[in-house]
């Protein structure tokens, strides 16, 4: 408790997270640049500031200052609004997840429900920024997002619950401290993979970047959009990707709690958690360097056809094994060979793919 | 889907490698011998005056016409200090013209104009278009502050010049040395 009356203390936390975010924001996106920039032999921004450290400090005065268009013809309030909705959810998210055991704005009882429900919202957002912006683009942007976002919201969300149903819980407290002394991660190979893989489908980051492809649909819903209000939908993006590494760092490789258990000190505690979250955020920039955008096709049918009939085959193997009450090594078991067999399937489905049947006949749809 | 692995494997192997970017303007490539950057005048360091002795040749030859030169008597040749009887008076050339085609050092005589092969001949960014105008002075400056240490001349330049200080032996500097007052006598 930071306060004693429960409202000021609510608030309170509120405030930390509402300007610790933004904070978090302008350092990951020196961060990324520079990474990025490692990854493919550049040195990165060098400029600003001893190694260029001050370059987002620069980049976010220059979106405040630049002038804030709007096109004649877009529909004012929708055009207007659309970069709230897209950020005021991914805020939202950020209530109820837990950093350490004492670091959170509410121990909700369905925090991982909530937080599911809440960060599909900013989809919306999305299909209003295309519509709104009176711009073939950014609609075709708009509806790609629409779809992309959606789909990939259920594999998400089916991982999400298959760990739930291990951890017997909604509540993300609880379901760290059941990883004290195995994360889920060992239990749960398959729906981490699938949790990785939507999770990098809903940051549309490279390679799931068809949203708002550069060379396809020019940025996508962003066309239209300038200075703070682009700088928001950025924001949004950024802060996803905190929001889903530090979930999976969360529930599938036991947060702060293992390998260190409760007992640590809050300042372990932390340093456990950003340890882990920074692997995924590492991982998701490392993923944008090295990867090329998936064909919108290909896109689809990964999640239709792959992610998501192995999310419902995880759940039912996890309702079988709670139900007969087997051993939690048979769990690991049968979910790491799910976990090979949707790779063996996606390796011959692409091979199958990549040579057509006939040099007229390209097998539309068949994807993988 | 092995592609994906590769592809994370060459990125990696990229990050272990050291970048290939230069900070441009604090450090800067080594330019080839070659480079050719814009046309500057050379400084005879024996005798202590240009090359150049104002022919014109270059001018008539310039396809852009961004030369402009004037000859005057060599002031030093009646002092019997120079073996140029003629020496440049003044020289303009303007670098915002200039297409660097090289004719001007093709044609020149007495291998007096090069193209600069330093940083200064390419970086021409300047605050007004007149100061691209460059006089006597700053054409020779490159070569003479010995900012320009090793200017890159044709090879057969250096043979058909006349002026082309020569690498001769002691033995043959003293033979040459007698025939010639042998001569005047």
């Amino acid at each position: 408790m930071i306060a004693g009356n429960a409202w000021v203390d609510a608030l309170a936390r509120m405030g930390i997270i509402a300007v610790a975010v933004p904070l978090a924001v302008i350092i990951l996106s020196y961060v990324e640049r520079k990474v990025i920039g490692r990854l493919q032999m550049r040195l990165g921004p060098m400029r600003v500031g001893p190694y260029g450290a001050l370059q987002g400090v620069a980049d976010t005065i220059k979106l405040l200052t630049k002038e804030d268009l709007r096109p004649q013809t877009a529909d004012r309030w929708t055009f207007e609004l659309a970069p709230f909705v897209v950020v005021v959810p991914v805020f939202l998210a950020f209530v109820t997840l837990p950093f350490t055991s004492e670091a959170f704005v509410r121990n909700l009882g369905l925090g991982l429900f909530y937080i599911v429900a809440v960060s599909s919202l900013s989809i919306v957002g999305f299909v209003m920024a295309g519509w709104g912006s009176d711009n073939k683009y950014a609609l075709l942007g708009g509806v790609r997002a629409a779809a992309q976002l959606i789909s990939y919201e259920i594999p998400l969300v089916m991982a999400v619950l298959a760990v739930a149903m291990v951890g017997q819980s909604l509540n993300l407290t609880e379901l760290v401290n059941g990883q004290g002394r195995v994360p889920y991660i060992v239990w749960q190979p398959l729906p981490f993979l699938i949790f990785i893989v939507a999770g990098l489908a809903e940051l549309y980051r490279q390679p799931f970047d068809i949203p708002v492809a550069e060379s396809e649909v020019v940025g996508g819903p962003f066309v239209e959009y300038s200075g703070i209000r682009w700088s928001m939908f950025q924001m949004a993006e950024f802060i996803n990707m905190v929001l889903i590494s530090v979930l999976a760092s969360l529930i599938f490789l036991g947060g702060w709690n293992w390998p260190l258990g409760n007992g640590a000190g809050t300042w372990l505690q932390v340093i456990w958690i950003v340890l882990k979250s920074s692997a995924f955020i590492l991982f998701f920039m490392w993923m944008r360097a090295s990867l090329p955008r998936l064909r919108i096709d290909q896109m689809m049918a990964f999640c239709w056809q792959v992610l998501l009939p192995f999310a419902f085959l995880q759940i039912i193997i996890n309702g079988l094994v709670l139900v007969y009450d087997w051993p939690d090594w048979v769990l690991g078991v049968l979910s790491g060979t799910a976990a090979l067999a949707a790779a063996y399937l996606t390796y011959r489905g692409a091979r199958q793919a990549a040579v057509p049947a006939s040099p007229r006949l390209h097998r539309v749809g068949s994807v993988l | 889907m092995l592609g994906i692995l590769k592809a994370i494997g060459t990125t990696a192997r990229a990050a272990m490698r050291k970048p290939a970017t230069v900070q441009y303007p604090t450090q800067k490539k080594e330019l080839p011998h070659r480079s050719r950057g814009l046309p500057v005048l050379l400084w005879d360091f024996e005798v202590d005056e240009p090359f150049c002795t104002g022919c014109q040749v270059c001018a008539r030859y310039c396809p852009v016409d961004c030369m402009t030169v004037t000859m005057k008597d060599n002031p030093k040749y009646a002092e019997g200090k120079s073996k140029r009887r003629k020496i440049i008076d003044r020289f303009y050339i303007d670098y915002a013209r200039c297409m660097r085609c090289d004719i001007c050092v093709e044609v020149c005589n007495f291998d007096a104009i090069v193209m600069n092969n330093t940083w200064s001949g390419v970086e021409l960014s300047r605050y007004d278009r007149r100061d691209l105008v460059l006089d006597l002075p700053a054409l020779l400056a490159d070569h003479k502050t010995g900012q320009m240490a090793d200017p890159f001349r044709e090879p057969m330049g250096v043979a058909h010049s006349g002026w082309a200080p020569k690498q001769r032996s002691e033995d043959e500097k003293e033979a040459v040395a007698a025939t010639e007052e042998g001569g005047e006598g």
